[in-house]
């Protein structure tokens, strides 16, 4: 029985970061309806903001938090504007190759300029754990999941009361009539792009606490969130939230439950996805 | 369409040219520029009915792994048959399971599909498992230019295959489903039966590509095999190239894999950057690929 | 008549002397862009500005990436024998890798000198080619060295492991070997796969938990050590020792607190105190201006100043005569002593180091240090290790 509560903790706290990652990207594709592959890569960028800080000035992650986050707005919003603009209009395919060459231009470039290896920071709380009972979690896993939390929350609100937050779930839903109302759709898709960029650097900055900062870190992340946000249903902002934490729990049985299950992870979560999707498509007439 | 031809029969003489202390070279990279344009011939099959796949990678590896396992037994061209056999049966469940899904999900759909095989290829014993498995030389090594002509012919084989689909009836039932789904059932168009058709045919190929590229590497690992960096250039060359063509894959398979090797020599470190930036100006400058540089000159004509 | 006499003579000395330095085009093949890739060139390059300033012999490079993958290996192989022509590669890092060239390199027929794959299916596939040099040990080495650990572990009252390793083939390999090895000495043993970069042990480790392992043994990449460390600690397994076998550690993991009392197994540390190494070590940082700690950058070294003295002896460019020189070299390396030994199954005739180069160390007080086997030990091991 412990032991299911403990995977159950061990899930949901896990689903904190994916679900960041997937709104960041669910931002993007849902709003300004474009496939973001360089999406990994703006969370590698806030890993590395992280890591570079605290190496050199001695910042704890958490303050860079916020300065990744304005970074990678920055990223994002001159990355829309010079790059993605211009292929709004064409077909999403184009726009697929596009981001995939940003994304391969901005890993290598990392690459070229950091080299290969896995760096870590070292922070003091990194290994520290939070005991209720016979139930421990870690402390970095678990901040992580309230800042997911706290930072979703916020979205939401942002999207759910304020007039902005309207006018972008309108571009989302039709992208002609805003315009017809006088909203402008343009600075919109701006707006949705960075802040799309801005949590998946968030994102990057917990995973270098979490994990490590490196030129792929951003990669297997980027993939996952892929699934979860078609699994959600495009253009589902809500969505997001449910798929990360079903894909999470998904994970967390099978890895304690089944013996071996280290090594099925990924294939439960691809064939989680794959059920729903079909199932979902035959149910619908 | 004479430019595709110019090409291939460059391809049929190249062993024959005066390419003096390079020839070796040329082969063996012309080998593999030959396997990805294949896979890139088949992957636009599939993709002229709508269906934007990401599950050639692990066509492609099945085929590999199905052709590396039988030939001790059966041989080479029967090996290679049976590789691309595997891959159409595989295509024709995964097609039957996604019949409903379109766009973003049928292609996540098919990614998921591909991980699950690799995992399981991962973990069977039989398959040689993470280890990998040795795989023998085409024709048990008889012939030198043996694994060149097998490659030489898959790309023909893909090209005459788009080339006969793009001039038949099912090419205009196949844009119609592209176009939409719902309007070609209202023409009379058996929608399943086209996607259907389609998806085992770009698997075949797909297969019988993956089992050419098997006996040139003679080594077979899960995560190269199924690698999704494949399933991704498969997607990235007929973009480049020129989509629902087949001068398009073939010319952007030849143009993109020969710019990878000679920026790799060239520039050594970082070349993948000059790479990634060439393909965001491709599709900012050229954004039908290729082939509209051509199309503009003769007008709509697609070859 | 002796005025002549005086510059013939000086002529011919001067022929001689000319004469006297041998020129050797050696092709590199490696991964450059990974981080053990760039190391080993690093290496190769320092080991040649040494032989080539000993004037006596002159090596010349010829670097070509092998990008990691046969798809681009092969060729580039195929280009460095047939357009650059070399006799001699120096290459062979990744097992993979390895194998797929072993086809190209049996029909160009170079003297190959192996830095890395030690799968033991590499030699398998080079069982019946002679100019083949395998400097690293293979993975049966590796493996021995480590349950050398194990025993010395066993007879400090460790009974139970738990091995955690990655699911590819660099953690899967020797798997079946180490449960059947540690199982015959005396140990039980539990072992889960996981996937390498997840970062998520957190499962397995609760189910370890009621297993208890004294030792946890870890197979995976540079990626998993933090996540590993961190995770340990949070599950509250606490094992006698965390000890850890990816081919390299992440880039500032020594500062971190959470490395203490990790150990690890590898062939060569800064701070091993042969003199050799250190010398090494001075060289690397002059020319590079930081310390690697990567043990493909020695590596290297030594076999380009290996190479250098097997073409001195050999006066030639004759790539058999070279090779018949470099089966007798003998010296000393940051590894300890090297010499050419047929392997142990007997598969291949040249084979350079064996488990002896491989040593334990564990992270202390923010830095590595060895501490087994115990005459190369700095530092006693802490075991149990506080974590």
């Amino acid at each position: 029985m412990e032991l299911l509560l403990q995977t159950l903790i061990n899930g949901i706290l896990a689903a904190g970061i994916y679900a960041l990652v997937a709104s960041g990207l669910a931002l993007a594709v849902g709003v300004v309806g474009i496939v973001n592959f360089a999406h990994g890569e703006f969370s590698m960028i806030g890993a590395f903001v992280s890591y570079l800080l605290f190496v050199s000035a001695g910042i704890d992650p958490l303050i860079s938090l916020g300065l990744a986050a304005l970074v990678l707005f920055s990223v994002g919003a001159i990355t829309y504007y010079g790059l993605i603009r211009p292929v709004l209009a064409a077909p999403e395919l184009n726009q697929m190759l596009l981001t995939f060459g940003i994304s391969v231009a901005l890993q290598n470039i990392a690459l070229l300029v950091f080299g290969a290896d896995t760096r870590v920071v070292s922070t003091s709380y990194q290994g520290s754990t939070i005991a209720l009972g016979s139930i421990s979690f870690g402390v970095p896993p678990f901040a992580a999941f309230v800042l997911s939390v706290a930072l979703l929350g916020a979205l939401y609100w942002f999207l759910g009361k304020t007039r902005l937050g309207f006018a972008v779930r309108a571009v989302a839903q039709n992208r002609l009539a805003p315009g017809l109302l006088g909203i402008e759709t343009q600075q919109i898709y701006l707006l949705a792009f960075g802040l799309s960029a801005a949590l998946a650097g968030v994102a990057g900055v917990m995973l270098s606490v979490m994990l490590y900062a490196s030129p792929t870190v951003g990669f297997a992340y980027t993939l996952k969130a892929f699934a979860i946000i078609v699994m959600a249903g495009l253009g589902n902002l809500r969505g997001v939230v449910p798929a990360a934490i079903i894909l999470a729990l998904a994970e967390a049985v099978v890895s304690t439950y089944v013996p071996g299950g280290g090594g099925w992870v990924e294939a439960v979560f691809f064939l989680v996805i794959f059920v729903a999707l079909t199932w979902r498509s035959w149910r619908v007439r | 369409m004479i430019l595709a031809g110019v090409l291939l029969l460059v391809a049929l003489v190249l062993p024959g040219l005066p390419l003096g202390q390079w020839r070796a070279f040329m082969l063996d990279a012309a080998q593999f520029a030959f396997l990805i344009s294949g896979l890139a011939l088949a992957w636009d099959l599939l993709a002229r009915t709508g269906q934007l796949s990401l599950a050639h990678g692990a066509f492609f590896g099945l085929g590999a792994y199905a052709a590396a396992l039988s030939a001790p037994a059966l041989g080479t061209i029967p090996a290679l048959l049976l590789g691309g056999a595997t891959a159409s049966l595989s295509s024709l469940l995964l097609g039957l399971a996604t019949l409903r899904l379109q766009g973003m999900y049928f292609a996540i759909a098919t990614l998921a599909f591909s991980e699950v095989m690799r995992t399981l290829v991962l973990k069977s014993q039989f398959t040689g498992g993470s280890i990998g498995l040795p795989v023998q030389p085409a024709f048990a090594g008889a012939y030198p230019l043996g694994g060149y002509y097998l490659a030489v012919a898959l790309l023909i084989i893909c090209t005459l295959v788009s080339l006969l689909l793009s001039r038949s009836r099912l090419h205009y039932a196949m844009a119609a489903t592209r176009q939409g789904e719902a309007v070609a059932r209202v023409l009379g168009v058996s929608v399943v039966r086209v996607k259907l058709v389609t998806f085992t045919i770009s698997a075949f190929l797909a297969g019988l590509a993956g089992g050419v590229y098997a006996m040139k590497t003679l080594f077979l690992s899960p995560y190269d095999a199924f690698g999704l960096g494949r399933a991704v250039e498969a997607l990235v060359i007929p973009i480049f190239g020129g989509l629902y063509t087949t001068t398009g894959p073939l010319l952007g398979g030849l143009i993109i894999v020969s710019l990878e090797t000679w920026l790799r020599l060239r520039i050594g470190e970082g070349y993948l950057v000059v790479y990634g930036v060439i393909l965001v100006l491709t599709i900012l400058f050229l954004p039908k690929g290729l082939m509209s540089l051509f199309a503009r000159q003769k007008g709509a004509r697609h070859a | 008549m002796k005025k002549v006499l005086v510059v013939l003579l000086a002529v011919l000395g001067l022929a001689g002397l000319a004469l006297a330095q041998t020129t050797v085009r050696v092709g590199v093949l490696l991964p450059i862009s990974t981080v053990a890739g760039k190391a080993a060139l690093n290496g190769v390059q320092l080991g040649v500005d040494q032989v080539n300033a000993g004037g006596k012999v002159k090596i010349e490079l010829v670097v070509v990436d092998d990008g990691n993958a046969p798809a681009a290996a092969v060729p580039a192989l195929t280009k460095l024998m047939t357009v650059d022509r070399v006799d001699i590669v120096i290459g062979g890092l990744a097992s993979g890798v390895t194998f797929a060239l072993s086809g190209p390199v049996k029909q160009y027929n170079p003297l190959f000198l192996c830095i890395g794959a030690a799968s033991s299916v590499v030699e398998q596939a080079f069982s019946d080619y002679g100019r083949f040099f395998h400097y690293h040990p293979w993975d049966y080495h590796n493996v021995a060295a480590a349950l050398g650990f194990f025993k010395a572990l066993y007879d400090e009252g460790a009974r139970r492991v738990a091995i955690l390793y990655e699911d590819g083939p660099f953690g899967s390999a020797g798997i079946q070997t180490y449960r059947q090895q540690l199982q015959n000495q005396g140990y039980t043993v539990q072992a889960e796969p996981f996937k390498s970069g997840s970062g998520s042990f957190t499962a397995i480790l609760t189910r370890f938990k009621s297993f208890r392992p004294d030792i946890l043994y870890w197979i995976g990449y540079d990626v998993d050590a933090l996540p590993i460390a961190a995770q340990t600690r949070q599950v509250g397994l606490e094992p006698k020792l965390i000890y850890g076998a990816p081919p390299a550690w992440p880039l500032g993991f020594e500062k971190n607190s959470l490395s203490n009392d990790v150990a690890g197994m590898t062939a060569w540390l800064p701070s091993v105190s042969n003199s050799e190494s250190r010398r090494f070590v001075t060289l690397y940082r002059r020319k590079y201006g930081e310390v690697t700690d990567e043990y493909m950058a020695p590596m290297g070294y030594v076999i380009a100043l290996s190479l250098g003295r097997a073409v001195e002896a050999a006066n030639s460019t004759d790539k058999d005569r070279i090779a018949a020189e470099l089966a007798k070299v003998q010296m000393d390396t940051p590894f300890g002593p090297l010499a050419f030994k047929p392997s142990d199954t007997g598969r291949t005739r040249f084979q350079g180091f064996n488990q002896s180069i491989w040593l334990q160390f564990q992270y202390l007080e923010g830095s590595r240090r060895p501490v087994f086997p115990a005459n190369r030990a700095a530092r006693p091991l802490r075991f149990p290790g506080n974590y």
